[in-house]
């Protein structure tokens, strides 16, 4: 094989798609390096069309997925969709404190099973380390990223509504999915209720709700976490790999696990990787012009600090220590819910794969300041009614109590951002390896005082909607087992910034000290705001590309 | 929504947590289970099963219990994804069932006429219901939570149960939020 590239991308989940996408429609050869197995569009979802009965532990985990994935289990790994998620036996790392760290190791990563909802940043987000002196402050701002984010929302396809909120910017939306009849109900009380300007909206969601770019439209099957026949959600399987393989341009090869960038000290620039064959251990070097590292927040990270050289003997491009620090998810497991009695001649048919939207409404303004914490939270949740689980006793009288419809409920979980500490911190361990020989990571993060103290307002605030909208025996819940990791945001630990004696990344995602190298996944990320972050992952990569093409163009890299 | 729901639902319905369920952590001992073969259970076993499953849930104008082959089910579940504490709690719960038809009826509950086995099971799901009210957290489950548990999960994941108790659609098409229903409509459920 012919190993000199254009571009090396290093990952092919939501980030890397997009990279691979972008690179090779600008006419770049590119390889993509994954270090899982291939999964093919439709092919390679064995579980996509089963019957509830048609697994054979009605999609609960069997005790060997339990064993094998014990870690994976604690997030949504259940028997329709493990084969998507790591054997936590063959990908140990060390938790220093408590982390849940949930992967998928093959072609699409975890765009084959992400949660789909898709939340511009804005201002309040930009601007916020620099406004409270947390973190270092974001070298961009809305206006830099704002037509990026409509570029990648008209090729993913969005769908949502306009709500002019301007905490949370209105995008390029596909038509918005419906709320069901009680979220109708609890949204206008909301709205009639709270003067703070709070708005319960219908998520904004990667599932089509019309025919877009060949792909879709979402059935409302809400099987999506197995892939979709239909191409109904974005995914890098369904979306950017397929336009970047009819470039001409690409070459994916899966089994790659990249184990680090080569540096030329003379160009001061970087010149390749180097892998190592999943199967064959065989040890490989491409060379490109420009590398993106998009291996997902920790696996970049991982790379760089183990990319040692002479001119790096802590890691590529981490001069100013700030490589693996300052790691950031949300932290969620915590609000409220609820029944309702009312609507009775009313039932939701067909199974929408998304849910409401509470957009931040603390600490946006004077108003709403909060003495107790800093910066905010969302609520994702929804409506539903489905069978009477309240039924009573044996026989056929459980029966038909449990064949009519319950009551409506209400759910409401919240979404908590949480503060760059650079003590929150990934290393590479110096005794332990994994089966290639590669130093396992070791995670050391915890939810300190100003989650724990938001997690409070979270709760209650929750119920305080739901109140307000009418819902009856109202419970809330504030998971404390919740540990940093399990709500797949993982963000941060090669941060973004104007000075190279704090960041790891300048405003085009470059390292630094290595101008040739990118990193575009949520290991770039300077803040992790409360909205889910993989749209801006993709807003940020297609900048990039378009960036490090114009460079090379030049002849600066 | 969806598999939440179930589980969310069932464990309201009986009182606890459904073993097998995602908030349930198990320990696991059985590294090679998810073969499906059902190695301790004999097919009297299954049969047993069938029949309380049937008492729970009986064939009506919808299918019943044993249409769905819920012991069968049950065997799977047991085997597969219950640890090995829950496993031996699950047989010792087939025997002091039967011991309690005996001691009411005076004769096994394969022996007992339907009316027999439901009498006893109504019993037997009040004493449940009861315990379940008033047990300390780290208790053990009283035995008949599972039977009940696992019939009401067997049940509606059935190709029987689902598409004849309910109105499945494996693909929907599109989303209706507020539907018409009135009495003696087929629910919908979002299970999937």
């Amino acid at each position: 094989m012919e190993e000199q590239f254009d571009a090396i991308v290093v990952g092919s989940g939501i980030s890397g798609g997009w990279a691979a996408m972008e690179l090779c429609r600008k006419g770049l050869k590119t390889i993509v390096l994954e270090r899982g197995r291939q999964v093919e569009h439709i092919k390679d979802y064995p579980t996509t069309n089963l019957a509830p009965w048609e697994l054979l532990h009605r999609n609960r985990n069997t005790n060997k997925i339990k064993d094998d994935q014990h870690i994976q289990v604690r997030g949504f790994c259940n028997e329709a969709n493990s084969h998507f998620f790591v054997n936590d036996k063959e990908h140990p790392y060390v938790q220093k404190k408590p982390y849940d760290w949930i992967r998928g190791y093959h072609v699409g990563g975890r765009s084959l099973m992400w949660g789909r909802q898709c939340y511009r940043w804005s201002d309040l987000d930009f601007e916020a380390n620099a406004k409270d002196g947390h973190g270092v402050d974001w070298p961009i701002r809305y206006k830099d990223i704002a037509p990026w984010y409509s570029y990648v929302e008209q090729f993913a396809g969005i769908s949502g509504s306009k709500e002019g909120l301007p905490q949370l910017p209105d995008g390029d939306f596909l038509p918005p999915m419906e709320m069901n009849a009680l979220e109708t109900h609890v949204s206008e009380s909301i709205k009639q209720k709270f003067t703070d300007g709070r708005r319960m909206i219908i998520g904004r969601v990667a599932n089509l709700t019309r025919g877009w770019n060949g792909r879709g439209p979402c059935q409302y099957r809400n099987l999506c976490d197995r892939g979709c026949p239909f191409g109904g959600y974005f995914s890098s399987n369904s979306a950017t790999l397929p336009v970047a393989a009819s470039t001409g341009n690409l070459t994916l090869r899966p089994h790659s696990i990249v184990m680090e960038v080569i540096y030329d000290k003379d160009k001061k620039r970087a010149k390749g990787v180097r892998i190592i064959d999943e199967n064959t251990n065989e040890s490989i070097e491409y060379f490109a012009k420009i590398i993106f590292l998009n291996a997902s927040t920790l696996g970049s990270t991982s790379i760089l600090l183990n990319s040692v050289s002479d001119a790096f003997p802590n890691g590529m491009g981490n001069s100013s220590d700030q490589l693996g620090r300052n790691l950031m998810d949300h932290h969620y497991h915590v609000g409220a819910g609820g029944n309702f009695d009312g609507l009775k001649d009313k039932v939701i048919s067909g199974r929408r794969p998304n849910g409401i939207y509470v957009a931040r409404f603390r600490n946006i303004n004077e108003k709403t300041k909060r003495s107790d914490y800093l910066r905010g939270f969302g609520y994702q949740g929804g409506a539903s009614r489905g069978m009477n689980w309240n039924g009573d006793g044996i026989g056929s009288e459980l029966k038909d109590q449990m064949t009519e419809p319950g009551d409506w409920s209400f759910w409401l979980g919240s979404w908590g951002e949480q503060l760059p500490h650079p003590d929150n911190r990934v290393t590479l361990s110096k005794t332990e390896k994994d089966k290639w020989g590669l130093p396992q990571l070791e995670i050391d993060c915890e939810w300190k005082e100003n989650e724990i103290a938001m997690r409070k307002d979270m709760m209650n605030s929750a119920a305080e909607m739901l109140e307000s909208g009418g819902i009856k025996d109202i419970y809330t819940f504030n998971d404390e087992k919740a540990y940093p990791g399990l709500c797949i945001h993982e963000m941060g630990t090669a941060r973004m910034g104007k000075d190279p004696k704090t960041s790891v990344l300048n405003e085009w995602n470059q390292l630094h000290e290595v101008k040739n190298v990118f990193n575009t996944d949520g290991a770039c990320m300077t803040s992790s705001a409360c909205q889910n972050p993989s749209i801006t992952y993709m807003a940020l990569t297609a900048r990039a590309a378009d960036h490090a093409v114009s460079e090379l163009k030049k002849g600066n890299l | 929504m969806d598999r939440r729901e179930l589980l969310k639902m069932i464990a309201a319905a009986t009182g606890g947590v459904v073993i097998g369920g995602e908030f349930f952590l198990a320990g696991c001992k059985n590294p090679d289970a998810g073969v499906g073969v059902s190695s301790t259970f004999t097919e009297s076993d299954i049969a047993f099963l069938d029949e309380v499953a049937e008492t729970i849930f009986p064939k009506t104008s919808t299918p019943g219990a044993k249409d769905a082959k819920v012991g069968q089910f049950m065997t799977v579940m047991v085997n597969d994804c219950y640890d090995q504490k829950q496993q031996e709690a699950f047989h010792a719960g087939m025997k002091s069932l039967n011991e309690a038809c005996k001691t009411k009826h005076g004769h096994d509950f394969m022996k007992a006429t339907p009316e027999q086995r439901k009498e006893m099971l109504v019993a037997l799901d009040k004493e449940r219901s009861e315990y379940q009210k008033t047990k300390k957290k780290e208790d053990p489950n009283h035995y008949f939570q599972a039977f009940k548990q696992l019939t009401i999960m067997g049940y509606f994941t059935s190709k029987e149960g689902r598409t004849g108790a309910t109105r499945y659609e494996p693909v929907p098409g599109k989303y209706i939020g507020d539907f018409d229903y009135k009495k003696g409509d087929k629910i919908i459920t979002s299970l999937t």
